[in-house]
């Protein structure tokens, strides 16, 4: 339990991100109260992920950890001690998943991202549904991607590109 | 039901269905914000800075003492109110750095209205930011630095209502730029009645039926997901600001005017943007100035990032709107009378665009058919959140009450709305009935099943025994055609083509999401037709970088598409000329004996690549810089229409969109 700065001198913590593992020490690379965003954006400089809200509101900052779409925001990074970090970048260039967003473009239902500044989150969202549920219904998306905003509007274009990445998932599985 | 655009022109790129050219790296997460970028990993030393914001509604510093902030360690400026270089500042608007077109600051829109200053001691709203800002090696230690300044306040009778703030008597919230609470005439917006065509009483007189009606709006926000943030650094006497700004051009203007610095020694980048939606208009600019001043004082570069609460200090402007209308029993609406009072807040901006300037555009793009009109409005200061556009000028506003008196009046008469629409409106340049709002009108009708659906308030049937349904639209002119933005002056694009016949692309504007990016590399790979290339071989600039010379074009009025692609198909023309005169020299031969047939020159029995011929030369590669002014011929507007079919609880009042 790291309760003061003074206190945490030397503790360490470690952290498994995008598959390797690392050791930070508290008091150097971080202090307690850094949040979980902050160090992976400000000090590892994975910035696909975005501190928009930074209270939890708006789903920018999404990662996985252990599996689970969480918002990086609302955690600190002494908190993810000994758990498996996954951000945008650690995807494969092939995601089926981010291969959707930047591919969708259809009439009625348009893009899946105009700005950008929510899609890394968007992305991760539906990738820890994909992982848990490849085919989900419309109702699961929703669900699912209730807790991320995209001020653009661009929610029919995602759920086109939810629905093309469930494919390609199914498609790969065939052909493997 | 979906149905896919069938562009009018079959062209080879354009008018299709593509994804968007920056659709892959923001999906992988690559696409740098200025948040991104500005970050302590890139910049070692660099400071954070924090802006003291009124708790008051109205208040004015009596005295302030900076001396326990100063003190705390990793504390490295403090500028404040008192200090010389923002004691000489002139007082500026957000109108002015958020405007369209580079302006300086004696040709800002609304000069008559100057009523911000950076860091005042004055501030007209509880968020206002005014007396100090703080530098320090990290955001924590600058917010505690800011908690330890000592401020005496004196806090001073405010006002809210704006119907209250018009009263005579009501304490002047700016009489440096208003002697009552009422903006005055300006040159732009006009007088209080700003629009008076034909008799309006005389109309009135004549029409059958006559019906008046209010809306108020409300002040939603701009919210951009990507707070606004900034980096000033100096290296010498040579400012550089990396920021979130869709306007560089402008905030390069602004920030050498306020700091009185030459525009050479000013540099402003700006790379992709979250989300604008007309944020920038009412909004904190100061911020750009300050944070350049604390980079000067600490020496080490300074990082300014609004917090969410922060990002919410832009709003649409609060209209409220009284309309009367009479019209004949056939129909014709003889006379239409709009009032409104706006709740400006405690700046006054661009909220006269909203006020005027938009329903004055709309009045000519829509209400053309009607013989008498009067149109007057009442800018009006309260101590609220300023107020002005977001996702269109005053259109939402204006539509409100709009809409409400094509219904009031179709229920009035017993006629139909869509009907009643196509005959009375129409642009000035058209005839009526106008042929793209038939089409639009009718064609929505048609997919929304609007003769079935469509029934006189109260009389449709129950849906589960408690929920009733109902159809409806609303029209608008999209009055942003080409020649209606000449005010922007010139719009500026250079092509390059290298010597391996790939191009790049200057097409100058910051990418926030509107996709105008994508447009232009389609536009210019059609417009390089003889090229024979496609839009992978283009690469657009997406770094906006004053340094490259050039204006940008400001991302609003959905208009930059259109205004940038024009400039292409001449700078192509002339990238084709210059191109051939190069073919020319080295094959020997006379221009006009040469043609470009998709990558390949030939002529006189000769033929050579595009690309070899450049390789072989001397590897200079051609570029094209041309400044156009937006076409002026009135060329008229087309319609839009939306329609939807609601449902609505009536044991909740729960409504949904069917």
């Amino acid at each position: 339990m790291v309760d003061s700065p003074r206190n945490s001198v030397n503790k360490k913590i470690n952290l498994r991100i995008n598959g390797e593992w690392h050791e930070y020490e508290i008091g150097r690379d971080l202090e307690p109260c850094t949040t979980l965003s902050a160090f992976l954006r400000e000090r590892l400089g994975f910035t696909g992920l975005k501190v928009s809200c930074d209270e939890g509101a708006c789903g920018a900052c999404t990662i996985i950890l252990d599996g689970k779409a969480i918002l990086s925001c609302m955690m600190l990074a002494v908190e993810a001690d000994g758990k498996d970090v996954l951000t945008i970048e650690g995807l494969a260039k092939d995601d089926p998943v981010i291969e959707a967003f930047a591919e969708q473009s259809e009439p009625g239902h348009g893009t899946a991202l105009q700005c950008g500044y929510c899609t890394p989150g968007f992305v991760m969202s539906v990738r820890a549904l994909l992982n848990e549920n490849p085919d989900p219904t419309l109702d699961e998306v929703k669900e699912a991607l209730s807790g991320n905003l995209c001020r653009c509007g661009c929610y029919a274009g995602i759920v086109m590109a939810v629905r093309h990445a469930s494919e390609k998932i199914a498609q790969r599985a065939r052909q493997e | 039901m979906t149905i896919p655009y069938k562009p009018r022109m079959k062209r080879q790129f354009v008018g299709g269905y593509q994804p968007r050219i920056d659709a892959d790296e923001k999906a992988h997460g690559r696409a740098p914000y200025a948040d991104d970028m500005i970050s302590d990993r890139n910049y070692p030393g660099l400071l954070h800075a924090v802006v003291l914001r009124c708790p008051y509604p109205r208040a004015r510093i009596i005295r302030m003492d900076v001396s326990k902030a100063r003190a705390l360690p990793g504390v490295k400026a403090v500028l404040t109110y008192e200090d010389p270089e923002v004691l000489r500042m002139k007082p500026t608007n957000a109108g002015w750095t958020d405007a369209v077109d580079t302006v300086s600051y004696e040709g800002m829109m609304w000069r008559k209205f100057r009523d911000r200053r950076v860091l005042g001691d004055y501030a007209t709203w509880a968020g206002d930011e005014v007396g100090v800002a703080i530098a320090a090696i990290s955001q924590q230690i600058a917010e505690q630095a800011l908690k330890l300044v000592d401020v005496d306040w004196e806090v001073l009778p405010f006002e809210l209502d704006p119907l209250k703030a018009l009263k005579p008597g009501a304490p002047v919230i700016h009489p440096e730029t208003a002697s009552t609470n009422v903006l005055p005439p300006d040159p732009v917006g006009g007088p209080d009645v700003f629009l008076v065509k034909g008799d309006i009483e005389k109309g009135f007189a004549e029409a059958d039926v006559v019906l008046e009606m209010d809306t108020k709006h409300h002040n939603p926000t701009q919210g951009s997901l990507d707070p606004w943030c900034c980096m000033a650094t100096w290296e010498g006497d040579q400012l550089t600001i990396i920021s979130n700004s869709y306007a560089t051009d402008q905030t390069r203007m602004h920030v050498s005017q306020m700091l009185e610095i030459p525009i050479h020694k000013v540099r402003v980048v700006s790379k992709y943007v979250g989300g604008q939606f007309g944020r920038g208009d009412t909004g904190d600019q100061p911020f750009f100035i300050f944070t350049a001043l604390l980079a000067k004082i600490a020496g080490q570069p300074v990082k300014f990032k609004h917090s969410r609460r922060d990002s919410f200090h832009d709003t649409r402007q609060p209209a409220q709107y009284h309309c009367k209308v009479g019209a004949k029993a056939d129909g014709t609406i003889t006379a239409l009378h709009f009032k409104s009072i706006g709740d400006i807040g405690a700046h006054a901006d661009h909220s006269v665009f909203a006020l005027k300037f938009a329903p004055a555009e709309i009045s000519e793009a829509a209400l053309a058919p009607i013989p008498n009109i009067k149109m007057e409005s009442y800018a009006v200061y309260t101590d609220h959140i300023p107020g002005c556009m977001m996702r269109g000028v005053g259109n939402s506003q204006f539509n409100f009450i709009f809409g409400r008196m094509i219904d009031g009046l179709a229920e009035k008469l017993g006629k139909d709305p869509i009907a009643l629409s196509i005959q009375n409106f129409g642009h000035e340049w058209g005839s009526c009935p106008d042929a793209s709002l038939k089409a639009v009108l009718e064609t929505g009708a048609q997919r929304i099943g609007w003769t079935e659906k469509r029934h006189q308030p109260g009389t449709g049937p129950l849906y589960e025994g408690f929920k009733r349904r109902g159809v409806g639209f609303s029209v608008h002119p999209g009055w942003h055609a080409e020649w209606q933005e000449e005010r922007r002056g010139q719009v500026q694009v250079k092509i390059t083509l290298n010597p391996d016949c790939t191009v790049t692309l200057d097409a100058p504007t910051v990418e926030t999401g509107t996709g105008s990016n994508t447009c232009n590399v389609l536009g210019c790979a059609e417009a390089l037709g003889f090229l024979g290339i496609q839009p992978k071989d283009i690469a657009w600039v997406a770094a906006i970088d004053t340094d490259r010379g050039m204006r940008d074009c400001v991302q609003t009025d959905s208009a930059v598409s259109f205004l940038q692609s024009e400039v292409m198909i001449v700078a192509a023309q002339e990238l084709k000329k210059k191109l051939l005169d190069t073919a020319a020299s080295f094959l020997q031969l006379k221009t006009d004996d040469l043609e470009i047939v998709k990558g390949r020159i030939v002529g006189a029995g000769k033929e050579i690549s595009v690309k070899e011929l450049l390789m072989k030369g001397d590897l200079v590669p051609i570029s094209v810089m041309i400044s156009r002014h937006p076409a002026s011929q009135r060329t008229g507007v087309p319609y839009i229409a939306s329609f939807a079919e609601v449902e609505v609880d009536t044991s909740t009042g729960r409504t949904q969109v069917v």
